[in-house]
Parts: structure tokens; C-alpha cells; sequence
């Protein structure tokens, strides 16, 4: 069965994935959140490993859930030459391949970009790698913390005068994904009007660099390599974040004279508005250690929630840093249906992460992620027009499950 | 095979050349979203303040010459502003505001990156635009959404960061007593924002190709930046993981992480079997590893291996060099890589391959390679061929144009 019209710009678009794991589903739940029918290829003898995360049971593999709500998914073996001419009769009617196997798997399973243009000439094909399809380091392959690395969003992460820490290490996959996402619509566009498909040839390592443009741009003008400085910021100050009762902490971001007034009025220490070490910007960033340690001790004694009222008041930026709980109950979220239920195969209600925008005629966003194979009849039959006969002898055959 | 063009192959084809978008942001999520048009050849019309001009004209990095016109030497500005006019206009007094309306019918899209109200205030207000301008696209990036409550009003990017669980939950594995990080460098989160908000605003366009309607798109920092973690937060808001104060949750099991080298750092990853044998390998089947189960990090992944696992690498990369023993791992199937600086990136031969760095000749900042897109798109390659616009540049030039083809419309239209 197919989705009914879910409206969204990308209506009419449909999205063939061979992806895996979260950058490439990721770009392509992006895209089925545009409005695009999205098709996930997946086959039980190369399952995408996160369907095999955390549970024994492939349909119910939470990270898997996670990231594909929103698509159909069709079980295809593409090893076999029934299997590679079924998901290349689908390609001769999608719009958007996109993948993100390992480097050169592509190829080697006859699905490259010559093969998939000689059934789809306009076909727009995106290809996501590492360091991007081409090139002498293409053949590398790194999970998300390696490409993070690469980029050089690492070393910018990190206590002053210590180590780069890094960032969290689940970052970098998701705006991989949406790197390749853009580049998909871009395509897209051109082939709208112009009626040319075209090969799009994404770098993960790239985007990550693309993520600190500014501190890149030191370096071209100025030779200039920034490291990592804790919290600080050469335009503000103070910009930090502190400590809070029962473990809570504090994001506060001065831009301004009039906002350190403020939050000196706050503190409430007679005269340290006007005291000459914290007076101008200049002032506090020459003397920031101790300022920051000030403000430490304050915010100690107070609720991280209330103190964020209370500057918020004074027009300081100021937000608690929200821990899993805050961030799961942020009432804010589930008003704009950033979170919401979906209904998965059976019928139960799921809440699911939605878009990170809202959208005068947005698409819908209904449908959990798919079962394995959940979208069989309506991929075969009424796309690829075959007979119930003729699925039950490809589904006897081993071809699809 | 190589897919996209070189350089000088004098494929001029954009993507985006048909479209023309207005730019009232003045910060780095909307510019940054109208380079990512502008880089596809869109006619980016940016709206600027006489005098001082975009904010952003005042932050480092700055180049050039010191005694140069302070508000040409943002390295910042510089890079945000690829292949877009400037014109000066005061949209805060009514006769600039005049102006403005009468633009809005000569253009296809509107970026804006203000706080919530400020568009209704230049008389663009979200809720009735499409009245008078149905097949307009108009796009705003804010920290919270357009109804931010009170209390989320005043936010930069550090709290948008701390807003959205990524600020709590970085670094990995912290010390405890240390707070929480920004993340890196100064404008993650409008990068992100800025990335999402041009993906839209194309979308939108692509929508409009045949339903000749515009759209009106509500882009959320503090949204885009937890969208980015969906893979955890997705479990967590399903019941799939509990949630807790604890500021490890997003991490995962494991030694990876990363260690000193004699000359940088590496960022090691090591979680699965084929990784293990490799490190033997390159370690020279050192003792030490004898005493571990060969699946631990599957199977037996306990806090003591992991410890004695990161001591022993540890000191075997001390006599090291980042890059050599980083592609001695590699060959041998272990993704140990190093981690690069800003500095690092420019002799990458991958980049230099794939030309991820441009020269662009600006006339205050002169000759210097920027760094550009990620994706390369074999017809319609992003380019840069035009250096960010000095103040107002292209006032004279366009805005009067402008207004003659915005009236010529109006008359069409009646």
C-alpha cells in the first residue's frame, strides 16, 4: 500500500536509499520530511547494522527507529541478478538515489553511476563517503568522531591550555546527512529545470570543516591556528557555563556592556557594575578567569531554571543546559511538534524526533519506521507492476522476503 | 573516474541562477544560508544598513591591511558574503520600509535572521505576507522558532547549544567537576541552522515550481541542533533509553578516544574484532594484549580493559608522529586518524583533490584561499565568483533597477 498524499514541497519526489546506519538515512528521513517518498532497498543478507542495535528483533532495533521514521522499505537481495534488475526497474522510476555504503561497494555490486544513468538518464545520484567518492584518500573509511577529527572540529573543542576533547561522540553523522540532503534538493532544482540529472559527490570530512568556516578563514588571512579555549568567546564576555544547585548548569552569554550591568545588578555585589576590572569588554576579557569565578560562586546558590528567568528578564542571554530529562520534557518542543506521535505497522503510537523547522503546507509526518520489507506490494506491484503471481515467485526464489 | 568538473572547463551551468533572493539577515545562520544559495549561482540581494553596515562586517577574523576601512576587513564577513550584492537601505525608517515592500514582488525568496516580530516590524509579517505575495518564499532562522516563549527571548549560540542537549552532554566521558563546552569554535549552531534553512528555502522553491505558491519556513536553532542527535534523543523521547541528569548518555561504550602523539593528537576507534587483530598488528603483538578475550569490546568491554588498553596505546604513540603511524593503522584496517587543525586542512591531498579551498582576490583582503562546499555537483558545481561586496556596492546598480522591474510587475499583475 502507498502513503496517501502527504503534501510538502518535495511531493512527487521519490528517493531510493541504500544507506546505512545514520548519515545516509539520515539525509534521506530529511528528505521524506520534505515531503519526498522515500523507498529504503534493504536486504536480509546485508542488513543495514543498526537494524541489529539493542534489540534481537530487526523490526524493533530502537536507534533504527530512531532515524528512518517516515520511509517504506522494500527487501530486495541486490546480490542477485533478479534482485540488481528489480532495484534498477525502481531506479528507472525514482528521482534521487542516495548511498552511503563503504567506498567502492557500489561499484563492485554493478550499481554505479554510468549503470543507474543507463536506466534513469536524469537520475540524480548521491554518493556520500568519508573523504567523498574520489580522490587519493577516498579508500579510507572512519565512523563519525574520525571524520570529526579530519575536519578539524575536534582540536577546537576543549579545556584552555588542555588536550582537545572533542565533541560529543555522536556528533557529525546527522549534518553529514543534511550536507548531502541540501546538495539532493539542489539537484533536484536543476533537473526541474533544466531536465539534466547529474552524480553529487558528498565528504563528510568536508562538512565538518564547513562547520568552522571562520576559524579556517583565520588561518587563510592570518596564519592563525585557534585551539581549543574552554567556553570563551572573543567577543564576549562573560561567556560561559556555570554551576548550579543540585548539579545543574548555567549557560550565560554577555554581549554587551548594558548586559553585564545587568547581570552585575543580579549579583548584586555593591559596585561591581562600575568596578574597573569588569567595566568594558576589554575589561572582562583581560581579567576573565576571575570573573568567571565570581559568577561561579553566585550561581552555585541558585536553580539553574529560575536564574535563567531572571536574566532572561534583564534581557541576558542565559539557558539552562538541559540535561536528557529537560530536554525530553522541554515544553517548548513538544508545542512545536518537534516531538510527535507517529503510528507504526500495528497500529501503536510512537513519539519520534520531527524536522528542525515547521513549514506553512508542510508534508505530514504520520508513519513510524518501516518493518523490513514492510512496503513489498506496493514497491513491486504497483510501482514495478508486477503480478501477485509473479512477487510470489521472486519472494520463492529467495529474491525479495 | 572523475565526475565533476575542473576548474576553467568553462561549464558556467548554476543550479540556482533563476532565483532571486532578498537577505535581510544579519548574522551568521542567514548569511551563511545565503552564501549556500549564492555559492549555486542565486542573485543574492543582501539588504544592508547605510553606514555601518551587516554586524558581522565588525567580527574577526580580520585581514588586510590595518589601516584599511574597518568595515571591509572582516575575514568573517568575507566568507559569508561570496557572490552577493550589497545595497544599502534603511528599512527602519517608513520610507525604507516603502522600499522594501516594493521589492518583495521582484524577488523569489526572503532570508531573514532576526529575532521573533522583527520581520512584522520592517512590515513583513509572517502571518499575512503571502497576501500581497503568494508566490513568495520567506525564511527565518531564530534561536527558538517564531514563538519563542518569554523566557527563551535572549539566546546566543552557546545557549542554543546548551538549549538542546548537545552543551549538557559534551564532552564524551567528562570530568565531572569541569563544566559542560560549547562546542566548537563560535557559530556551530548557525552553521547548522544556516545548512538547514537553505535546504528549506530550495525545497520550497523546487514546491513552488509547480504549485506557484511560496512558503513560509520557521527555522529553530535550538531544534536543528537536537534534530542533530535524533539517532539518541529519538530513544529517549520513545522510552527506548532512560533519560537522567547524567552526562554521559549520549556517549557510548569503549577506548575510543583520543591520544597524544609526539607531534598532535590521533582519535582512535576500535569496536570491533577486525579493529583489535589490527592493532596487534601494528603494536607488534605486544604481550599485554595476550590477557584479553579476543571479542572484549563486544563482549567483555569492562572499565579496567579499557583503561590498561588506552595506557598501553597510549605510550606506543608517544614516540610517534600523528599522520605516519595514522596511515601505517589505516593500511592495516584500523581507523586511527589524526585529529587536524585549521591550519592542517589547506595540504590535505584529498582536499587539494577535490579543491575544497578557492581563491578568492578581494580588494581590501586581498589574494586567499577559502575553504567552500562539501558536495560537488558534477553539472552545476557550487563557485565562487565573486568576492563579498564591499558596503553598498551595488546599491546603484541594482536597487533602482530593481524598483523599475518590481513596478513593471505590479502593472503586469493588475
Amino acid at each position: 500500500m502507498s502513503n496517501p498524499a502527504r503534501g510538502g514541497p518535495l511531493q512527487g519526489v521519490r528517493v531510493v536509499e541504500l544507506t546505512r546506519v545514520w548519515a545516509g538515512p539520515f539525509g534521506g528521513k530529511l528528505l521524506a520530511y520534505l515531503g519526498a517518498e522515500v523507498i529504503r532497498v534493504e536486504s536480509l543478507g546485508a542488513l543495514d547494522p543498526s537494524r541489529g542495535y539493542g534489540r534481537a528483533k530487526i523490526n524493533q532495533a530502537p536507534g533504527f527507529q530512531a532515524v528512518n521514521p517516515q520511509k517504506l522499505s522494500v527487501q530486495i537481495d541486490i546480490k542477485s541478478g533478479q534482485g540488481r534488475a528489480l532495484l534498477l526497474g525502481l531506479l528507472g522510476k525514482s528521482d534521487v538515489l542516495l548511498e552511503n555504503l563503504r567506498p567502492g561497494a557500489i561499484e563492485r555490486l554493478g550499481l554505479g553511476y554510468e549503470a543507474v544513468k543507463a536506466v534513469k538518464p536524469d537520475i540524480v545520484y548521491v554518493s556520500m563517503g568519508m573523504y567523498g567518492n574520489e580522490g587519493p584518500l577516498a579508500y579510507q573509511t572512519g565512523y563519525a568522531p574520525s571524520f570529526v577529527a579530519l575536519g578539524g572540529v575536534t582540536f577546537l573543542v576543549g579545556y584552555e591550555g588542555e588536550p582537545p576533547t572533542g565533541m560529543n561522540i555522536r556528533y557529525g553523522d546527522a549534518t553529514f546527512g543534511t550536507a548531502a540532503a541540501f546538495a539532493a534538493v539542489v539537484a533536484l532544482m536543476h533537473r526541474r529545470r533544466t531536465g539534466a540529472g547529474q552524480f553529487v559527490d558528498v565528504s563528510a570530512v568536508e562538512t565538518m570543516s564547513s562547520m568552522i568556516g571562520d576559524a579556517i578563514m583565520d588561518f587563510t588571512l592570518n596564519g592563525t591556528v585557534r585551539v581549543c579555549d574552554g567556553n570563551r568567546h572573543p567577543e564576549m564576555a562573560p561567556h560561559g557555563v556555570y554551576p548550579c544547585r543540585g548539579g545543574d548548569w548555567i549557560s550565560i552569554a554577555v554581549s554587551s556592556d548594558q548586559g553585564w550591568k545587568e547581570l552585575a545588578d543580579l549579583i548584586g555585589e555593591p559596585g561591581l557594575a562600575e568596578h574597573p576590572r569588569f567595566r568594558s569588554h576589554a575589561d572582562r576579557k583581560a581579567n576573565e578567569t576571575e570573573l568567571d569565578r565570581l559568577i561561579a560562586a553566585w550561581s552555585a546558590r541558585h536553580d539553574a531554571r529560575e536564574l535563567a528567568a531572571a536574566l532572561q528578564k534583564r534581557g541576558v542571554a542565559a539557558a539552562k543546559s538541559q540535561n536528557s530529562i529537560d530536554l525530553t520534557s522541554d515544553q517548548h518542543l513538544w508545542a512545536r511538534q518537534f516531538y510527535r506521535a507517529v503510528t507504526d505497522s500495528a497500529g501503536q503510537s510512537r513519539p519520534i524526533v520531527g524536522p528542525g523547522w515547521k513549514m506553512s503546507e508542510g508534508a505530514a509526518i504520520t508513519s513510524a519506521a518501516p518493518r523490513l520489507g514492510e512496503h513489498n506490494a506496493y514497491v513491486l506491484g504497483d510501482i514495478l507492476g508486477l503480478s501477485a503471481e509473479q512477487q510470489q515467485k521472486l519472494a520463492d526464489a529467495g529474491v525479495t522476503r | 573516474m572523475r565526475h565533476f568538473g575542473a576548474p576553467g572547463s568553462g561549464d558556467e551551468v548554476s543550479a540556482l541562477n533563476a532565483f532571486r533572493v532578498l537577505e535581510l539577515s544579519e548574522s551568521v545562520s542567514g548569511e551563511y544560508c545565503g552564501k549556500l544559495l549564492s555559492d549555486f549561482g542565486a542573485d543574492v540581494i543582501k539588504i544592508e544598513r547605510p553606514a555601518r553596515g551587516s554586524p558581522t562586517r565588525r567580527l574577526g577574523p580580520f585581514g588586510g591591511n590595518p589601516d584599511a576601512e574597518s568595515g571591509e576587513r572582516s575575514g568573517l564577513f568575507a566568507y559569508l558574503n561570496t557572490n552577493k550584492s550589497s545595497v544599502t537601505l534603511d528599512i527602519s525608517t517608513p520610507a525604507g520600509s516603502a522600499t522594501l515592500a516594493r521589492l518583495l514582488s521582484c524577488v523569489d525568496a526572503v532570508i531573514d535572521d532576526h529575532a521573533p516580530g522583527w520581520l512584522a516590524s520592517v512590515g513583513i509579517d509572517p502571518e499575512t505576507f503571502a497576501d500581497q505575495h503568494p508566490q513568495l518564499v520567506l525564511c527565518s532562522i531564530t534561536a527558538y522558532g517564531q514563538d519563542a516563549p518569554e523566557e527563551r527571548r535572549h539566546a546566543e549560540d552557546l545557549n542554543v547549544f546548551h538549549s538542546s542537549g548537545w552543551g549538557y552532554h559534551t564532552p564524551t566521558a567528562p570530568d565531572a567537576s569541569k563544566p559542560p563546552l560549547k562546542g566548537a569554535g563560535r557559530f556551530l549552531a548557525s552553521y547548522e541552522a544556516g545548512l538547514e534553512a537553505a535546504m528549506c528555502v530550495v525545497a520550497a522553491l523546487y514546491g513552488r515550481e509547480d504549485s506557484k505558491r511560496g512558503r513560509f519556513i520557521d527555522v529553530s536553532k535550538q531544534e536543528v541542533l537536537a534534530s542533530r542527535v535524533d539517532y539518541v534523543l529519538g530513544q529517549l523521547v520513545a522510552g527506548d533509553m532512560d533519560a537522567t541528569t547524567k552526562r554521559t548518555v549520549f556517549d557510548l561504550w569503549g577506548p575510543a578516544t583520543i591520544f597524544a602523539c609526539r607531534d598532535g593528537y590521533v582519535y582512535l576507534w576500535l569496536s570491533e574484532r577486525g579493529h583489535w587483530a589490527a592493532m596487534r598488528q601494528l603494536m607488534g603483538n605486544p604481550e599485554w594484549m595476550d590477557s584479553f578475550p579476543e571479542r572484549w569490546m563486544e563482549l567483555e568491554c569492562t572499565p579496567e580493559r579499557v583503561a590498561k588498553c588506552r595506557q598501553e596505546f597510549g605510550a606506543f604513540l608517544q614516540t610517534r608522529d600523528r599522520e605516519e603511524v595514522s596511515a601505517q593503522a589505516q593500511q592495516l584496517g584500523l581507523p586511527l586518524v589524526p585529529v587536524k587543525n585549521a591550519g592542517d586542512l589547506q595540504s590535505s591531498p584529498q582536499y587539494i583533490y577535490r579543491q575544497f579551498f578557492a581563491e578568492v582576490d578581494h580588494p581590501v583582503l586581498g589574494r586567499a584561499a577559502y575553504p567552500t562546499v562539501p558536495y560537488k555537483l558534477s553539472a552545476t558545481p557550487a563557485r565562487i565568483t565573486a568576492p563579498a561586496p564591499l558596503l553598498g556596492q551595488h546599491t546603484q546598480a541594482r536597487l533602482a533597477a530593481m524598483l523599475t522591474e518590481a513596478e513593471g510587475l505590479k502593472e503586469h499583475h493588475s
